[in-house]
């Protein structure tokens, strides 16, 4: 027996027409010159009918203007195409989506005798496919859609952070005035004080707002660079402020440095300021609260340590996006802007602004070169 | 925004071959890229200087040249063949073009006058959809069923196809090439290329062609039926028509001596 017999049992003239899948062959003018029940059945023909008939007319017109302009020059130029995706038409006219190879028959000098396809059913594959599509052009519509919405936001958040100052400055500037009034009572000189201090609260708040607008409206933040102006009393002037605010919690301040730092002081402080602003947020009260800053190597590095409930591994992700707020009693709420902003005067130092967090401390590590890096 | 000719001819992987007196540049249509003309191309390079390239968005051109605005016209296209025109200094030229891309010719005819002055059009379409005592031999429900179909299928779809799987030899071994490393055009491209070749009506271009045209059309072809073929010659103010043996929409691929022999005796 040779290799090509069938084994036993097995009959290839009733595989070719009964096989669980469709064959067609043409001529090199495409029509058709074999087609097996199995497909003839799928168009509801008989092959009789459909021998000696052109391809095209159990092709889609889809189906025909793809075979014309993308599978017969493919054909031609390397034989053969596999994994196409057809739709036949069967004889009440509905489309039948399909997907097969295609194939043609050479001679030994090359001349094109078939072109041969097989064919498989692919009526839940294509509505798959074509689901996948829809959804895909969905969700390019809705990135669009959320990102001028981003847009339109940042943009608002701008006009409004910038008009608010007017009528903010104007405050500021009553109040001085009311505060060196001789005749305000005591009383008077209360309110105007804890005015005084919601007035500072407002143009933090302000000043956040702004630097959101700016980095994500593309002018990114303004960094003033420089060496001359040393930082550890800058870094001393932020932690007494918080303490002027916070009396009552113990702060451990070690800085522990002298040399330049090539940096913008002000943005430092600002970074300092709002990662120890958070620990007496959210640290525990009994727990002290350390802030060290230190020159390792060529870097510097501020680490704001408290102890405390450890953030949730789920917030930790989110820490750093803007409008991110933890759980604090809504009084302590700001904008949720401190993290966001920090972490961006870091990246803006060629730095990074770190957090890990457990149920011994939560600590936020800063660290950037100290000098300048070509 | 003008590019310098260097980098046209790499926006658009301009392959030139042959010698000859006269340049032959010959534009691919819709479905494919340079490498359908080879056949052809490669009979006609020891008597001509032969000129091939992709429009951008296809083949090995450089995606990054694409833009939907540009691209979204046939006028796009135009700009493709005139700048490599300009980047070749090309003039007195032949050009041949397939399919929708024998409308891009005669307006690249009319927009730079001089560069082509031989113009031979396969299987030519002005207008797919029927009209008013026009007959394109399409419906606007077909052509929408057609590019509904494009846009659902697979083909095109091998955008990811790596650029050094296509060589630059002449006549490359097409049986060495990776699977589908032809025609490999962005599946956004192709669906915009479908839109406007099959939307595009430019029968009133044709009668604006100066240039001696030739009309090669095929036998049996569902694109562009014998009768539209007629049609653009009837309407080109100086143009010969010649009915080719060949059938299909494609005949530089099924009858490449068919169509060398018509356009040596035509030019």
């Amino acid at each position: 027996m040779s290799s090509s017999d069938p084994p036993a049992g097995e009959d290839f003239a009733d595989l070719f027409q009964t096989a669980p899948c469709g064959y067609v062959s043409t001529l090199p003018d495409g029509s058709i010159v074999t087609i097996n029940r199995t497909l003839a059945q799928w168009l509801g023909r008989v092959p009789e009918e459909l021998v000696g008939r052109p391809l095209y007319d159990i092709l889609s017109l889809g189906g025909r203007i793809a075979f014309e302009t993308h599978l017969a020059p493919l054909l031609r130029m390397q034989g053969h195409v596999h994994e196409i995706a057809i739709d036949l038409l069967h004889s009440s006219g509905d489309r039948i989506p399909m997907i097969g190879n295609a194939a043609e028959k050479r001679d030994q000098d090359g001349t094109h005798r078939f072109t041969r396809l097989t064919l498989l059913k692919a009526v839940d594959r294509r509505t798959y496919e074509r689901s996948l599509l829809e959804r895909r052009v969905a969700a390019e519509e809705e990135a669009a859609t959320v990102r001028e919405g981003i847009l339109l936001r940042d943009q608002f958040i701008a006009v409004l952070g910038h008009d608010l100052r007017n009528p903010l400055a104007a405050i500021t500037a009553g109040t001085g005035m009311l505060r060196r009034e001789k005749a305000l009572s005591d009383t008077g000189q209360t309110i105007v004080g804890e005015i005084g201090k919601s007035l500072d609260r407002a143009w933090g708040l302000i000043d956040d707002l702004l630097d959101l607008a700016r980095g994500s409206l593309g002018g990114g933040f303004i960094v003033q660079r420089a060496a001359d102006e040393p930082l550890a009393p800058v870094l001393e002037h932020v932690v007494s402020e918080i303490r002027a605010i916070a009396p009552d919690r113990e702060i451990e301040s070690p800085i522990a440095f002298d040399e330049a730092v090539y940096c913008d002081c002000g943005r430092i402080a600002q970074l300092a300021s709002n990662l120890l602003a958070n620990a007496v947020t959210h640290g525990a009260v009994d727990r002290p609260i350390v802030f060290e800053a230190s020159t390792p190597g060529d870097r510097f590095q501020l680490e704001v340590a408290n102890g405390g409930e450890p953030i949730p591994e789920a917030a930790l992700t989110q820490l750093f996006q803007p409008f991110f707020r933890g759980q604090a009693r809504p009084s302590l709420q700001g904008l949720g802007l401190g993290l966001y902003i920090s972490s961006e005067i870091a990246k803006a130092h060629g730095g990074t602004l770190e957090v890990r967090s457990d149920k011994a401390e939560t600590r936020f590590t800063f660290t950037m070169p100290r000098l300048p890096v070509d | 925004m003008i590019l310098a000719p260097e980098a046209v001819l790499r926006r658009n992987n301009v392959q030139v071959s042959g010698s000859g007196e006269r340049t032959i540049l010959f534009a691919h249509g819709f479905g494919c890229d340079q490498h359908m003309w080879s056949p052809v191309a490669g009979q006609l390079a020891d008597r001509f200087r032969v000129v091939l390239f992709d429009y951008v968005g296809h083949g090995q051109s450089d995606r990054s040249g694409y833009s939907p605005e540009r691209y979204g016209e046939l006028s796009g296209f135009t700009r493709d063949v005139v700048e490599i025109g300009q980047a070749l200094d090309l003039s007195n030229a032949v050009f041949v073009g397939h399919s929708v891309s024998a409308i891009i010719g005669a307006l690249a005819t009319i927009e730079a006058p001089g560069m082509f002055t031989d113009l031979v059009m396969v299987g030519p379409s002005p207008r797919y959809i029927d009209d008013d005592g026009y007959r394109g031999g399409f419906s606007r429900e077909q052509i929408d069923e057609l590019l509904d179909f494009l846009e659902s299928n697979h083909l095109g779809w091998s955008a990811a196809m790596a650029p050094a799987i296509m060589g630059n030899a002449e006549r490359p071994e097409l049986s060495s090439r990776l699977e589908n490393s032809f025609c490999n055009t962005d599946p956004e491209v192709a669906r915009q290329f479908a839109r406007v070749t099959f939307l595009s009506d430019n029968r009133a271009d044709l009668r604006a062609v100066e240039v001696r045209t030739l009309v090669l059309q095929c036998s049996s072809d569902i694109i562009a039926p014998v009768e539209v073929g007629q049609y653009v010659h009837a309407n080109l103010p100086n143009s010969e028509y010649r009915l080719l043996k060949a059938t299909g929409h494609c005949p530089h691929l099924s009858a490449p001596e068919e169509v060398r022999d018509a356009i040596l005796e035509f030019v």
